[in-house]
């Protein structure tokens, strides 16, 4: 699910923010911001709040992004993964996005039930000599306690809306939120202790060695005790093997048993 | 057993805003947050992922590569010692956005000379988005991320003992050769430092001798090389393993290797005369000094060279120092002469080359404080704006009369101090008013001038007086060992082969020693074919 076209992300973005959003050119935008975003993204605080004292509205500044190859028009922003106004917007929605509560669409006029899943989202560091990520979508359904992964990819096909649909109702959660989390982590630490560790083991050896050559370098130095305490424990954290696993987002969806089983499937 | 650290303080946050409709996010932005981390995440432990947030830059192929072996086999402790001018900044910047990006670090500190920190700062926000920030004197160390200081002011109370306490993710040091004694302050400063990501940056990794670089790597990572004592004992000359070792901690790119176009070097000698008074007074010196058994007179005698000023003053001091009052010596006829003498022969050439070349910009060398400002003097005279540039010069300072050199004025008179920490890729005449006898130093002179960014062949004038020691240098050391002639990388290895300890005292002892014009001569020709011998053997190895 990653991001292929970032043109079509920031519209959607924006759009659904509540923008005006306009497209004089290819790979252009330009947006009218709101308050919120224009407070979130402009870096203005002294105007929002001068306005504030005032009791003046304030006018909400426009972006306008340019999103192909390169450029060079110092009037439009040139968005691409790194520059600093995508890592913003990005942050903005990192921040904003971290819990939920949806509920599935259903047009039907057949009374529906409505199973509580919590979906947890994971990103796993494995921090060694070197570090690499791995992103994890897990589903937890609430009353049997059944786990499924890759869940984000699965309900890709479900609309959902913030409001229960007419004629659908929710079924209560037997297992809390809380101790669903608790499942979710458990089920990631049993899943990571099946993986090939060998990187670890690298990471592990490669700190030995370096703690050998410290004290062998420090052992006639009898002064230097704090030194080498120092160094070694910088060491430690540079090599020492790890693994957090650390939660994007997470949310309670209630869904339709229709549905799950179509997905499936 | 792996220890698992859990996101557990996230149950808090969960439970508090699940029952607040306004904190709760839509499916388009719960999605969006999950693509966003998709598309981040660094999926392997080698790759780098760096250069796909860097699309407005191009990166040279050296510097890539430089940048994934301090990552990938280095675990992120190196001494990146390029040859002048390949970008050694471009290449630590990329390897902190690497580090950032990955999240393994956050807080950075960066130590530059007082000339670099402005540019430091500029290079790594414009072209790294990275949020650099200088050091003022009301710096803040425990809440400042990024931050670019010099290290005087870092080795300062109260600011030393305030780095101290912090614990650095990463720190970086440019200019780091000056760390080559670990008993100075300085090292035993960074020593202290609380640091995991390490980098060292210089381009003359070996200044003199071999123990220099046992210091920096030691800081890196201590032991490496063994103890000092033990090294000291074990490395006398040669030895291949040694060199496998520090291949292995250092990175060390050469022009030729680069494959880059570079703008060429031409070097030319420019021969100047004494006067007859010069040459008489040039002589007198010696005597004067044998008569009051003064040890050498080798240093008045480099002075008078470069001008009477720079001579005068030092001998006058000395005559002081030493309470010489009557004045019927030698030496006080010595600075009488000195006073009646009205130019200096390589002063007035100077102004004659300058006049000649059509208003282009000129960088001149000096070794001495008093030339310097003789120099300026007498280009004020003859019409010629110039400005003066030394090591001392507050930051502000520097970079206003690098601005003034490049707006308005057509030389800038710099002392050796100088020579590292400046970029001046706009101006392409380099004088070498005096020859410094350290040749490594003058890699960092030209360095400033001939590096990347610059577009037009760089034009190298030495200036050397005939019949003078300056002479027997240029002729004996320089010109024969092509050592302008980018030659001067490979110096340091050939130093290190020869294990001399010192080049610019040896040449001094030869000079010292000798007791005839014919013995300095066979002496540093000696010298020479040394350095020529391995110098050929060297190209042959193509390290």
């Amino acid at each position: 699910m990653r991001i292929d076209n970032l043109y079509f992300f920031l519209d959607q973005f924006f759009t659904d923010n509540g923008c005006h959003v306009t497209k004089p050119e290819e790979n252009e935008l330009v947006v009218q911001l709101t308050r919120e975003l224009d407070i979130a993204l402009m870096n203005r605080p002294f105007y929002w709040h001068y306005m504030d004292k005032i009791g003046q509205q304030g006018m909400p500044m426009s972006l306008h992004l340019h999103t192909g190859e390169s450029h060079n028009d110092p009037k439009k922003e040139w968005i691409h993964y790194g520059s600093p106004r995508l890592q913003q917007i990005f942050h903005y929605i990192q921040t904003h996005a971290k819990t939920t509560v949806l509920y599935e669409e259903i047009q039907t006029e057949q009374k529906t039930a409505l199973y509580p899943w919590l979906i947890v989202n994971l990103k796993i560091d494995y921090i060694g000599k070197q570090k690499k990520e791995e992103v994890n979508s897990l589903g937890l359904h609430l009353i049997n306690g059944t786990i499924l992964n890759q869940m984000m990819e699965i309900l890709q096909k479900i609309d959902f809306k913030e409001k229960v649909s007419d004629y659908s109702y929710t079924i209560t959660p037997i297992i809390t939120p809380s101790s669903g989390f608790h499942r979710i982590f458990r089920y990631s630490e049993q899943e990571l202790l099946k993986k090939d560790h060998t990187w670890a083991i690298q990471s592990k050896e490669a700190l030995e060695e370096e703690l050998n050559l410290l004290r062998h370098f420090f052992q006639d130095q009898d002064a230097d005790e704090d030194l080498f305490h120092n160094e070694a424990v910088r060491l430690k954290e540079r090599f020492e093997p790890r693994i957090n696993i650390n939660i994007i987002n997470a949310g309670i969806f209630y869904i339709s048993e229709k549905s799950i089983n179509q997905l499936l499937s | 057993m792996l220890p698992i650290v859990k996101d557990i303080d996230f149950l808090t946050d969960f439970t508090e805003t699940i029952d607040n409709p306004s904190q709760l996010a839509t499916w388009e932005m719960f999605q969006q947050s999950y693509q966003i981390a998709e598309t981040f995440k660094v999926d392997s432990f080698h790759t780098l992922v760096s250069m796909n947030f860097l699309p407005h830059m191009k990166f040279l192929p050296h510097q890539v590569q430089c940048a994934e072996k301090v990552i990938q086999d280095m675990s992120g402790r190196a001494l990146l010692a390029d040859e002048v001018g390949l970008g050694k900044t471009i290449e630590a910047g990329l390897i902190l956005k690497e580090y950032l990006i990955r999240g393994v670090v956050k807080k950075v500190l960066i130590l530059a000379p007082a000339s670099l920190v402005n540019q430091w700062a500029l290079e790594l926000n414009q072209k790294f988005y990275i949020p650099a920030v200088t050091a003022g004197k009301r710096v803040n160390w425990e809440h400042s991320n990024i931050i670019i200081a010099t290290m005087d002011l870092a080795k300062r109370e109260p600011h030393r003992s305030a780095i101290l306490n912090q614990v650095y993710d990463m720190v970086i040091i440019d200019e780091a050769h000056k760390l080559k004694n670990h008993k100075t302050k300085n090292y035993q400063f960074v020593q202290a430092l609380q640091k995991k990501y390490f980098l060292l940056l210089t381009a003359t990794p070996v200044q003199n001798k071999l123990t220099d670089i046992f210091n920096l790597i030691s800081l890196l990572k201590p032991g490496y090389l063994g103890t000092y004592e033990n090294f000291n004992k074990k490395h006398q000359s040669t030895d291949p393993y040694l060199k496998q070792l520090i291949q292995q901690v250092m990175i060390r790119n050469r022009r030729e290797e680069t494959g880059v176009q570079w703008t060429d070097r031409h070097v030319s000698t420019i021969w100047v005369d004494f006067t007859e008074e010069e040459l008489n007074t040039y002589q007198k010196i010696d005597d004067g000094c044998r008569d009051l058994q003064v040890v050498s007179s080798i240093t008045y005698k480099r002075e008078f060279c470069s001008s009477r000023e720079a001579c005068y003053l030092s001998l006058k001091k000395w005559m002081e120092m030493k309470e010489l009052n009557n004045h019927e010596t030698t030496l006080h006829h010595v600075l009488k002469n000195i006073e009646q003498l009205p130019h200096h022969a390589k002063a007035l050439k100077l102004v004659e080359l300058i006049k000649n070349q059509n208003n282009e910009k000129f960088i001149v060398f000096t070794e001495y404080r008093a030339t310097q400002i003789y120099l300026q003097w007498l280009l004020q005279q003859e019409g010629i704006k110039s400005v003066i540039f030394r090591g001392g010069f507050k930051k502000g300072k520097r970079d206003w009369m690098r601005q003034l050199f490049h707006d308005h004025a057509q030389a800038m008179i710099a002392t050796e101090a100088a020579g590292e920490g400046i970029n001046l890729q706009f101006c392409h005449n380099l004088v070498n008013y005096d020859l410094p006898w350290n040749p490594m130093r003058l890699e960092q002179r030209i360095g400033r001038i001939h590096r990347f960014g610059q577009e037009h062949d760089v034009k190298i004038f030495n200036f050397a007086i005939r019949n003078t020691m300056e002479e027997h240098v240029m002729n004996l050391l320089y010109n024969k060992i092509n050592l302008f002639e980018n030659v001067i990388g490979q110096l340091d290895q050939i130093l290190s082969k020869l294990d001399m300890k010192n080049l610019e005292s040896e040449i001094s002892q030869i000079f010292s020693e000798s007791k005839t014009i014919g013995e300095t001569k066979i002496k540093l020709d000696n010298l020479t074919s040394v350095i020529n011998s391995l110098a050929e053997e060297q190209v042959g190895e193509s390290v």
